[in-house]
């Protein structure tokens, strides 16, 4: 972990919260990683302002509380998307199925939700039967080569770090237009 | 029914990959097991070559849901490795945010993963429909537990304010205030959680066995102390290998260990068993309420006990921010560290159990060899042989209630088998 990281995270704590940078997964664990790392890598960019960046790690379930205060959220994490290895695109939950524990093969009792796997999908799936109200959020997903045990992302992920840095800023550059757009359309509307 | 066979694959609600194979031929036990499918030695491999100051933010990475207890059990082996004491304050925060962590883990354990099973759903997640006000609750806890690690620690999970000798960070007074009045009002939250487990029905089921955790003089142990079994064997922290007695056994990539007996636990029930005195007075009305009382043979009140561990982090939080704030909160500058070649071991009873971490340091302060010894791996011989005894106990009944209680018994353990990739799964509609 960078210093410039760390102190950008603890930042981000008592900024102003309109849009948060969350990488998510384990750096241990491959490309799983990709999404810290991808947060060390925006750390030492300049940011627009307004924008924070937050590396969740396994946080799990505690995604919730991590999102919790945000007018939007883009979030970085591995995604097993059938691509080619470090492809990334970007959705929304609204534009995907995000397969949680409970699409995975039943062990026969029918108890499948597993903190083991509880990442994005399960805090969402929790986030609606609790019906509470979630920023508004764009995904980054990237194909990873490999989850196993390991540190360091494979070569093809690796390779994808620039590009996908720069979708990621102008992905956050752009809500923050639309969001002055829509803020002078209002102010003229008002106005009037 | 005198034949029987049960294979679950990948038990689920558990930290990792694991299987149940039950294989009985008229009433005779064939096998019995619970095998673990993936707990790699991968250890070793991400500390040795790295730099001192290195490895707690390393191995807090091994897990999500204990990465403030791997990054103090290995704060402390560098620590005494290095010859470094870190200051009271330093010691008191340390304790404060490891009991976020307790708290934050059991809440998931006791209220996402066990819960499920004595209220009839299958998840949490039509747990929300079902019984809305706990899982509202349990959600409230965790937030208050990962606001008060985020609060030291400065972020809710791998803590980056951490330091060998200190912390890089602290928090103020106004916010170790607001905190306290937080965990004063978590106090109703505590008693419905009580009130909660003390109503769910806990497998009746017992069997002897020796329970292993740290012990202190002056304080219920996390950090430090001695390791003690209820067998009445003390080891000071450096001897942990004559407790743990790791061993390989062909169906599982888990070391097994064992001690006075066949097998030993540890965990919640182990320290609740061996500290009981220690817990906070309301800590102790609480496992008197869950029905828990020292020495408990029952393997399911694990969970229980979770719940009395939660109830004393809470009031002993409330103690130690009382206990900073009359002693006002010094910044801190982690020392400068003279590096000298030594070799430390630091141990912590982590949510799921003691936990050692082992490391040898060359003259530039960098890893030359490290060993990790976790909880889950401690408690695999034991809870195998729990099972073996507990099958022949529920071998009549059906089988969907045999492969059920299995699993519960599984999850009673609360094993961490490896902390996993989360990625997500993605399908484009």
């Amino acid at each position: 972990m960078s210093e410039s990281a760390s102190r950008r995270m603890s930042e981000s704590a008592i900024s102003d919260k309109r849009l948060a940078i969350i990488g998510l997964g384990n750096p241990l664990r491959g490309d799983d990683g990709v999404g810290c790392r991808m947060i060390e890598e925006l750390a030492r960019r300049e940011l627009p302002p307004g924008v924070q960046v937050l590396d969740g790690g396994a946080v799990g379930l505690g995604l919730l509380n991590l999102m919790e205060g945000w007018e939007r959220v883009v979030i970085v994490d591995a995604a097993e998307m059938g691509r080619r290895s470090g492809e990334f695109v970007r959705f929304t939950p609204a534009d995907v199925r995000l397969a949680s524990a409970s699409d995975r093969p039943s062990t026969g009792s029918g108890h499948r939700f597993s903190l083991h796997h509880a990442g994005l999908s399960e805090a969402l799936a929790l986030a609606d039967a609790l019906d509470q109200p979630l920023p508004e959020m764009v995904i980054f997903g990237v194909q990873p080569a490999g989850v196993g045990w390991g540190e360091g992302l494979s070569p093809a992920v690796e390779a994808a770090l620039p590009a996908l840095a720069d979708a990621v800023l102008a992905s956050a550059v752009c809500s923050r237009r639309r969001e002055e757009i829509i803020g002078e359309n209002y102010a003229q509307d008002s106005g009037d | 029914m005198t034949t029987l066979k049960i294979d679950v694959h990948h038990v689920t609600r558990v930290e990792g990959h694991g299987n149940i194979v039950v294989d009985t031929r008229n009433g005779e036990i064939k096998e019995c097991r619970f095998e673990v499918v993936e707990a790699p030695r991968f250890f070793e491999a991400f500390v040795r070559g790295r730099p001192y100051y290195e490895l707690s933010h390393i191995t807090s990475r091994i897990c999500g849901i204990c990465s403030v207890g791997h990054a103090t059990a290995s704060l402390r082996a560098t620590e005494k490795a290095l010859g470094v004491e870190p200051p009271e304050q330093t010691v008191l925060l340390r304790k404060l945010l490891f009991h976020g962590e307790i708290i934050d883990s059991h809440v998931l354990h006791t209220y996402y993963l066990v819960a499920p099973d004595f209220l009839g759903v299958g998840s949490v997640i039509p747990l929300a429909a079902t019984h809305r006000e706990v899982v509202e609750r349990a959600l409230r806890v965790k937030k208050l537990s990962g606001d008060l690690c985020a609060m030291i620690g400065g972020r809710h999970t791998h803590p980056v304010a951490m330091a060998v000798g200190g912390f890089t960070h602290t928090p103020t007074e106004g916010e170790l205030r607001e905190m306290q009045a937080r965990l004063v009002d978590a106090r109703a939250d505590m008693d419905e959680t009580v009130a909660l487990f003390a109503t769910l029905p806990w497998p009746d089921f017992e069997r002897e066995t020796e329970y292993v955790s740290l012990k202190k003089d002056d304080e219920y142990a996390f950090i430090d102390g001695t390791v003690v079994t209820s067998d009445g064997f003390s080891y000071p922290i450096e001897d942990y290998r004559k407790v743990t007695n790791e061993e390989c056994v062909p169906f599982s990539t888990a070391k097994w260990t064992h001690h006075n007996r066949e097998s030993y636990m540890v965990g919640a029930l182990a320290r609740v068993n061996n500290n009981f005195d220690q817990l906070h007075p309301r800590a102790q009305e609480a496992a008197g309420k869950l029905g828990l009382k020292p020495i408990c043979y029952n393997p399911f009140l694990n969970s229980a006990a979770q719940v009395v561990e939660m109830v004393h982090c809470v009031e002993d939080s409330i103690r130690i921010s009382d206990e900073l704030l009359t002693r006002g909160i010094q910044p801190e500058q982690p020392p400068k560290i003279e590096v000298e070649a030594g070799e430390g071991i630091g141990s912590c009873d982590v949510p799921r159990g003691i936990l050692f971490h082992n490391y040898v340091y060359d003259e530039d302060g960098i890893c030359v060899k490290a060993n990790c010894i976790i909880p889950t791996n401690q408690n695999m011989a034991n809870l195998n042989h729990d099972m073996q005894a507990l099958v022949p106990q529920i071998m009549d009944k059906p089988q969907d209630e045999i492969r059920l209680t299995l699993e519960m018994l599984v999850r009673a353990y609360d094993p961490c088998i490896s902390c996993s990739a989360h990625f997500l799964t993605v399908e484009f509609v």
